[in-house]
């Protein structure tokens, strides 16, 4: 480094070409067009999905015209209400689960002295394909321990799936968290739960509430480990998978049932995100 | 352990490191070995097994990895990574100058917040649902014939682009874009602007920068990028299963038509074989990194 620097002094008006492809002002454009046109593939299918979903032809090409019959449908047809009700169920309990594990272990691990190994086993599922994860679990559960798979198994495979993510959201937070403060509530005569809930809790919220919400969402659209785990219980996205993956007549059910989740679950997304990215930037 | 200088005796050694927070970490790990390492210990063990007659039988043998590559199943193999690493590959070269773009190119903030935002919801979306709209789109009346026939553009449905390798190839394009444009972002974040602005000045040209400066210092990044999107489509199974229509068979419809057939040490060998695969290649990509730079150094950069 010294010795280029030192070029650099010598010859202070070295290459005055400031010429050629590299220079071309276009490359940054044609990277964010490039990106933009990708996450169009993104939306585009939601888009589409919400238009065949008030469609009487859904699955031809042309959306009109338009019409309410297939939520009529889905209001019909009751099949797709026990599958949802898991689903909820599930999410629900993941979402607790993963907001109170990644709570306590998320402050606990700043306070180690090496805590490299442990963060690293803790996010190791994120480098396991679901599928592999999901018959690893199945292996081990069904034939090794020799259980009923259902319910506790996907809500087991659904906590080794989203609680990395909720841990590391508490763990953003938890890692700039100043313990003097704690030591100072302490010297004012705070009790171990007050220092807790009103000095810890608040300044963690932003991250507790991401863990719940990062466990609740993943587990209610998880559908790889599920697939292994489900035993003879279904969730909803089984059921879209199954229904999507047989029977062609059962697709403008999904496309009306996913639509209104999604008008459900895009807004929350997209305000928290928002939120949180905004938020980050500040800080 | 914690023994620690006199002086550096912080609150959180003193006070609760030596209950609290190391008891919590010690009950968690118990826990998560538990849930995560033993399965997948025992998932390998019971590749070495082999079925017959649908009884797993308990000696270990390598007749399930022998099995693995006959019957077609090696191709499946080479058609699954040749996949995987084609959308690897597209998901890099879209996703490396996008995510450069964004965090150095982007000058307003509440567009750099709207496109994280958008990177980040795709994880929590139903994956059957946004799959099987393609058919609607991609089908031979779907939505793309239609207004080619319509514009008179063509006069006969294009049918290669549906239940078509293309098929599957363009529905994990979307899917797979976020995890690898996210850790490139966040490796990139931590550059700092200083680096690029003194290559600028002494002479660099943009290319330059990009192969000395940029590139070596966000290679953590892009091999995590790589990790993230590799694995999942290695062990794709949405797409090809509503896209392929049968005609393109992965190793995922293997594992499954496995796992229906109660072929347990098949499963495990199959799902193994995937890690493996994931194993080599990483292995292969710090290999090749090690050349253009040194990835300590990488990480040194990013915990400054």
């Amino acid at each position: 480094m010294a010795s280029d620097i030192g070029i650099a002094l010598t010859f202070p008006a070295a290459p005055a070409v400031r010429w050629g492809p590299s220079y071309w002002r276009g490359w940054p454009k044609l990277a964010k067009w490039a990106g933009y046109a990708v996450l169009a593939l993104t939306y585009f299918p939601l888009v589409w999905l919400a238009l065949m979903s008030i469609s009487e032809r859904p699955l031809s090409g042309i959306p009109f015209p338009l019409s309410l019959e297939n939520y009529a449908a889905l209001f019909e047809d009751r099949r797709w209400a026990e599958p949802f009700g898991v689903s909820l169920l599930l999410a629900l309990g993941v979402g607790l689960i993963c907001m109170i594990v990644a709570t306590a272990v998320g402050r606990a691990i700043p306070q180690l002295r090496r805590p490299g190994g442990v963060v690293l086993l803790a996010v190791l599922p994120l480098f396991v394909p679901g599928m592999t994860m999901g018959a690893a679990l199945f292996i081990f559960l069904r034939s090794f321990l020799g259980l009923k798979l259902g319910f506790w198994a996907i809500f087991l495979g659904h906590i080794v799936w989203a609680l990395p993510f909720s841990l590391l959201t508490v763990l953003v937070l938890a890692t700039k968290f100043d313990h003097r403060l704690l030591e100072a509530a302490e010297d004012l005569g705070a009790s171990k739960w007050e220092r807790f809930w009103d000095i810890e809790f608040p300044i963690l919220r932003p991250g507790i509430v991401g863990a719940g919400l990062f466990g609740f969402l993943l587990s209610f659209n998880e559908v790889l480990r599920s697939i292994f785990l489900r035993g003879t219980d279904t969730t909803m996205p089984i059921w879209n998978w199954l229904m999507a993956a047989s029977q062609q007549s059962q697709v403008p059910i999904i496309f009306a049932l996913a639509s209104l989740v999604l008008s459900v679950t895009l807004p929350l997304l997209a305000g928290f995100f928002w939120v949180l990215f905004v938020k980050l930037d500040r800080s | 352990m914690s023994l620690a200088l006199p002086g550096q005796v912080s609150f959180a050694q003193r006070y609760s490191a030596l209950s609290g927070a190391r008891v919590v970490t010690l009950l968690f790990l118990v826990v998560w070995v538990g849930l995560v390492i033993l399965p997948l210990l025992v998932l390998f063990a019971y590749s070495f097994f082999e079925t017959k007659t649908f009884v797993t039988i308990y000696r270990p043998s390598l007749a399930t990895w022998m099995t693995l590559f006959e019957s077609g199943r090696w191709e499946v193999a080479i058609r699954t990574v040749r996949i995987a690493l084609t959308v690897t590959l597209i998901e890099l070269v879209c996703g490396f100058p996008f995510a450069l773009w964004l965090a150095k190119g982007c000058r307003y903030k509440s567009v750099q917040a709207a496109v994280l935002t958008l990177l980040t919801i795709p994880f929590f979306l139903d994956m059957s649902s946004r799959t099987i709209v393609w058919r609607a789109i991609l089908g031979r009346e779907g939505l793309i014939n239609s207004l080619l026939l319509s514009l008179g553009i063509t006069d006969q449905p294009m049918e290669w682009m549906l239940y078509s390798e293309f098929s599957v190839h363009f529905g994990m394009i979307a899917p797979y874009f976020p995890t690898m444009v996210l850790p490139i972002y966040l490796a990139m974040t931590f550059i700092d602007d200083d680096l690029i602005k003194a290559s600028n000045d002494l002479g660099g040209s943009p290319l330059q920068t990009l192969l000395n400066v940029i590139i070596p210092l966000s290679l953590p990044g892009i091999i995590a990028g790589v990790v993230f999107t590799l694995g999942p489509a290695l062990a794709a199974w949405v797409e090809p299963g509503m896209l392929g229509g049968g005609f393109v068979n992965l190793l995922s419809n293997s594992v499954e038509s496995a796992y229906t057939a109660l072929k347990y040490p098949v499963v495990a060998a199959l799902s193994t074989f995937v890690i493996l695969i994931l194993a080599v290649l990483l292995g292969l990509l710090i290999l090749l990194s090690r050349r253009v730079a040194d990835l300590g150094a990488s990480f040194k950069v990013m915990r400054s």
